[in-house]
């Protein structure tokens, strides 16, 4: 195969050529109530061919036959004919590698058959339903992911990357009378098949969750100050700061380039804030993004300054700044594009009780549900959170949505936990078409003050 | 050696899914036509029943079919009880999804398109910077089982989306919009028409005092009623007992104003077919008439679990069983005029968009979500955009009392049909 790719790329007449070829094999068993919903294996091969023409633009192909390498790449250069960029595209530098690395697990899921797979599944269902007879839905999710990904380019990178992921979900739904909560736990590792074994406690903390969220009263709306658990933070600033920072908004975009102008303040001197691809393990690590750069620590905020942002080749090379490796692609099916890998608020000097302890009236507001947000504006929804009350965490309440303008709410980070924590958890992050992307997030606990809470 | 045959032999009931797509894209990044875009996408799925045990596999490329057919064999010797069984051929409603003017359309006219696109936005609003990607693909899929059923589609869909950005200081405005269509229609531009009027009318920015007061919802702000009871007449949740209208048919859950249908049979609709993806006729589903919950919507194995039939329902992609799902999806339209609406409002809101949707426990009717646009009307008149509010609510509450339901309707994301709905009192709150 590396022959007929290298060959393909020889024969390339684009300026650059670029040839991924993707072999994914997933097991996926899902319990779903009483019954077994899903235990089934997936096989997915397919290539890509990207070409740049750089006074036209991109071509790109896509394709499941892989027997053809030199016709889908005269096919992605016709394409780049098509074009019409005012001016050419350059790509910023980056050494050409080349590199094969094999993934290492403990134990390796391949080994393990699908019976064994069903049973872990099934027993984390069992701990479900056998929690409280209020649980009146459940859903137990054991899904693994072996990728082997080959990237080549006509600059003389190779490189081959074996990518396992091993994931396990709780889902439980609890109903009374028409009040009907959900909660969930969820758990993903890169290392192998016993790091989601044992994991009954979790899934209990799913059920619990959602039996205490039928007594829990819904949030009175208003302002308060909040103190965010390291998952909630964490989403907070991947979702509501982490897309700011990806440069392919602001390349093309004088106006908002002023918006990101480096130096531009944006929170307190304890707001530190980066993006990091090369920590081991991680759900968002990748040692060398899709166009072949490798992962580095990108600082994006540091003592409350804006100091950097993330790039693909593309965006660095119009930014006059240095490719940081963050082009990043779902699978073969689409062309990389400027994503975040690891993303963390850094760690502070405050203890949780310190962080609570003269709250008269606030909330501590616990995981993310979801969230979007339309660049300065976000809105997540926590999983589920507890008011506090003199200083002391009180009654759960239900329904937290928290939403606000970025700039305000980042300026209003008045505390930082000395608790930072990498999220293991299963989700993944969804731009343009591209969803789920894993991604790694951390943060310690954070305090937020005059947060807009929703509700009636 | 033919798949279906080969699992004949060893198991009672037998389907297989081949799918084949060619996707051409071409997208315009800030204005510049950037990248152009062919997709191949060629795979089998197949579903076996082997001693009443469902087991399903799928692969994309030139995966050995004896490795499909023992994943497969695999998968059911481990999976769950299949309640159901694979349908034989029935008649369908002869539904139009191929178009050859689309199917043949060259890509310079799609670059053409993407340029008409960028004539009407620009000239109003220089600074806008758009990324608008034109899409279009042409599919073949065919599904046949151990009834005989042998049937196969062909699909042109055709899909134009536009994302405008606008920056000022620290005023972002980004629009968005999408229309998708299997039948090449005229009037394609009608929706980046609507767009340029939203645009123009966002330049004016005004405030006004939260607090309760009538909000009128456009069709893309109706999504909020749509998304959770989307998921409420899902059959899988109804049989599951999550759907808070699970046990509710016959009686009244709306306001007389509201009628809900499915319709996976008119022409030229981004989720139209003669058949479902198992082989069932698609038709037309009232969900919900005049404010009566009527019928909720099936596939097989759903409907078989509660006793039913199936309504058409099922979809899938490639490396999924199917699902129950929505077709497309219709609020009926009402009988008052726009203008109508309008005047009878002294002062409230318009909204267009929402922020966050579909977050939150959405199943069980609640919504709370700030605005991504919404405008002040003010004695009759739309006077300027409003930002930092937000709402909240749940529809099971909101929709047994609607002000009105506007004549004017019109598709929203391909598979949406809604017209403007006047609720006549919620509560709006401001940001401090």
């Amino acid at each position: 195969m590396r022959d007929r790719i290298q060959e393909a790329l020889k024969r390339s007449k684009a300026d650059y050529t670029e040839i991924r070829i993707e072999e994914k094999e997933t097991t996926r068993v899902v319990f779903r109530g009483k019954e077994l919903e899903t235990a089934n294996a997936n096989i997915d091969k397919g290539g890509i061919v990207r070409c740049l023409i750089r006074d036209k633009g991109w071509g790109v192909t896509t394709f499941n036959n892989l027997d053809d390498l030199l016709t889908k790449v005269d096919q992605a250069y016709q394409c780049a004919q098509v074009g019409t960029v005012p001016e050419p595209i350059e790509l910023a530098l980056v050494e050409p590698v080349e590199q094969i690395t094999t993934a290492e697990m403990k134990r390796d899921f391949r080994d393990i058959t699908l019976a064994e797979k069903k049973a872990l599944a099934e027993r984390y269902n069992q701990v479900l339903l056998g929690h409280s007879d209020k649980i009146i839905d459940t859903q137990s999710v054991y899904s693994d992911v072996f990728t082997h990904l080959v990237l080549a380019n006509s600059e003389g990178t190779y490189i081959e990357q074996e990518k396992p992921s091993v994931m396990v979900a709780a889902f439980a739904t609890t109903r009374d009378g028409d009040n009907v909560q959900q909660a969930y736990e969820s758990l993903a590792d890169t290392r192998g098949y016993e790091y989601v074994l044992d994991k009954d406690e979790l899934v209990r903390k799913a059920a619990q969750k959602a039996v205490d969220l039928l007594e829990a009263k819904p949030v009175k709306a208003g302002q308060y100050t909040v103190v965010a658990d390291q998952m909630l933070a964490g989403v907070f600033i991947h979702e509501a700061f982490g897309h700011l920072s990806e440069a392919d908004f602001v390349y093309e975009n004088p106006k908002a380039r002023e918006m990101m102008t480096m130096g531009r303040r944006f929170g307190r001197d304890i707001l530190n804030v980066f993006d990091d691809g090369s920590i081991p393990d991680q759900r968002g690590t990748t040692l060398y993004d899709d166009e072949g750069t490798p992962a580095r620590r990108n600082w994006l905020i540091r003592e409350g300054d804006l100091v950097g942002r993330l790039h693909s080749r593309q965006t660095a090379a119009k930014m006059g700044e240095s490719a940081s490796g963050n082009a990043r692609a779902m699978n073969y099916r689409f062309a990389p594009i400027v994503r975040m890998t690891n993303t963390a608020i850094d760690n502070g000097a405050t203890s949780f009780e310190d962080m609570i302890k003269d709250i008269e009236l606030g909330i501590y507001a616990c995981d993310a549900y979801g969230g979007q947000t339309q660049l300065e504006n976000f809105s997540f929804s926590s999983g589920y959170a507890y008011m506090i009350r003199n200083g002391k965490i009180a009654e759960m309440v239900k329904d937290v949505i928290l939403s606000g303008n970025l700039f305000s709410t980042l300026e209003n980070i008045d505390a930082i936990g000395n608790d930072f924590k990498w999220l293991n958890t299963g989700g993944g992050c969804g731009k343009g078409n591209q969803f789920p992307l894993p991604v790694g997030m951390g943060s310690p606990h954070i305090r937020i003050q005059n947060v807009v809470i929703g509700g009636e | 050696m033919d798949i279906l045959k080969l699992l004949k032999q060893q198991a009672e009931q037998v389907e297989v899914l081949n799918l084949q797509d060619e996707k051409t894209t071409v997208e315009y990044e800030a204005n510049q036509l950037k990248t152009c875009t062919v997709a191949e996408t060629k795979g089998t799925a197949v579903r076996v029943i082997r001693k009443g045990q469902l087991g399903f596999a799928a692969s994309t490329g030139d995966t050995v079919m004896e490795k499909l057919a023992a994943n497969a064999l695999e998968s059911a010797s481990y999976g769950d009880a299949a309640p159901f069984s694979f349908p034989g051929s029935q008649p369908a409603p002869n539904v139009c999804t191929f178009d050859q003017t689309i199917a043949d359309m060259p890509i310079a006219r799609l670059v053409e398109i993407g340029k008409e696109i960028l004539d009407l936005i620009l000239p109003v609003e220089p600074e806008a910077r758009c990324n608008i990607a034109l899409e279009r693909s042409i599919v073949s899929a065919s599904i046949c089982n151990d009834k005989g059923l042998d049937v196969s589609f062909k699909n042109s869909p055709l899909s134009l989306s536009v994302e405008i950005n606008r920056v000022e200081g620290d005023d972002v405005l980004i629009l968005y919009d999408q229309v998708g269509t299997t039948i090449w229609e005229k009037d394609y531009l009608e929706f980046a028409r609507r767009l340029v009027e939203k645009l123009i009318r966002a330049r004016t920015i005004t405030s006004i005092k939260s607090g309760k007061m009538p909000v009128l919802f456009a069709p893309s702000g109706t999504l909020a009623f749509g998304l959770p009871l989307s998921e409420g007449l899902n059959g899988k949740a109804v049989y599951k007992g999550t759907s808070p209208i699970a046990a509710k048919i016959g009686e009244r859950l709306f306001d007389e104003k509201i009628t809900v249908m499915d319709d996976g049979t008119i022409d030229g609709k981004f989720a139209s077919a003669c058949y479902d993806d198992e082989g069932v006729p698609r038709r037309r589903n009232i969900l919900v008439e005049k404010g009566v919950l009527k019928s909720f919507i099936y596939d097989l194995k759903t409907a078989a679990q509660s006793g039913v039939e199936s309504t058409g329902n099922a979809s899938r992609g490639l490396f999924n069983p199917p699902s129950p799902s929505l077709t497309n999806f219709i609020i009926e339209p009402g009988e008052t005029a726009l203008k109508d609406m309008l005047a009878g409002i002294d002062e409230g809101i318009l909204v267009e968009d929402l922020l966050g949707l579909g977050q939150g426990n959405i199943i069980s009717g609640a919504f709370s979500n700030p605005l991504a646009l919404a405008f002040k009307i003010e004695k009759g008149e739309i006077v300027g955009r409003v930002k930092d509010l937000s709402i909240a609510g749940n529809i099971y509450e909101l929709l047994k009392n609607v002000g009105a339901v506007s004549k004017e309707a019109h598709w929203v994301y391909s598979t949406f049909y809604a017209p403007y709905v006047l609720i006549p009192e919620m509560n709006v709150a401001g940001r401090s």
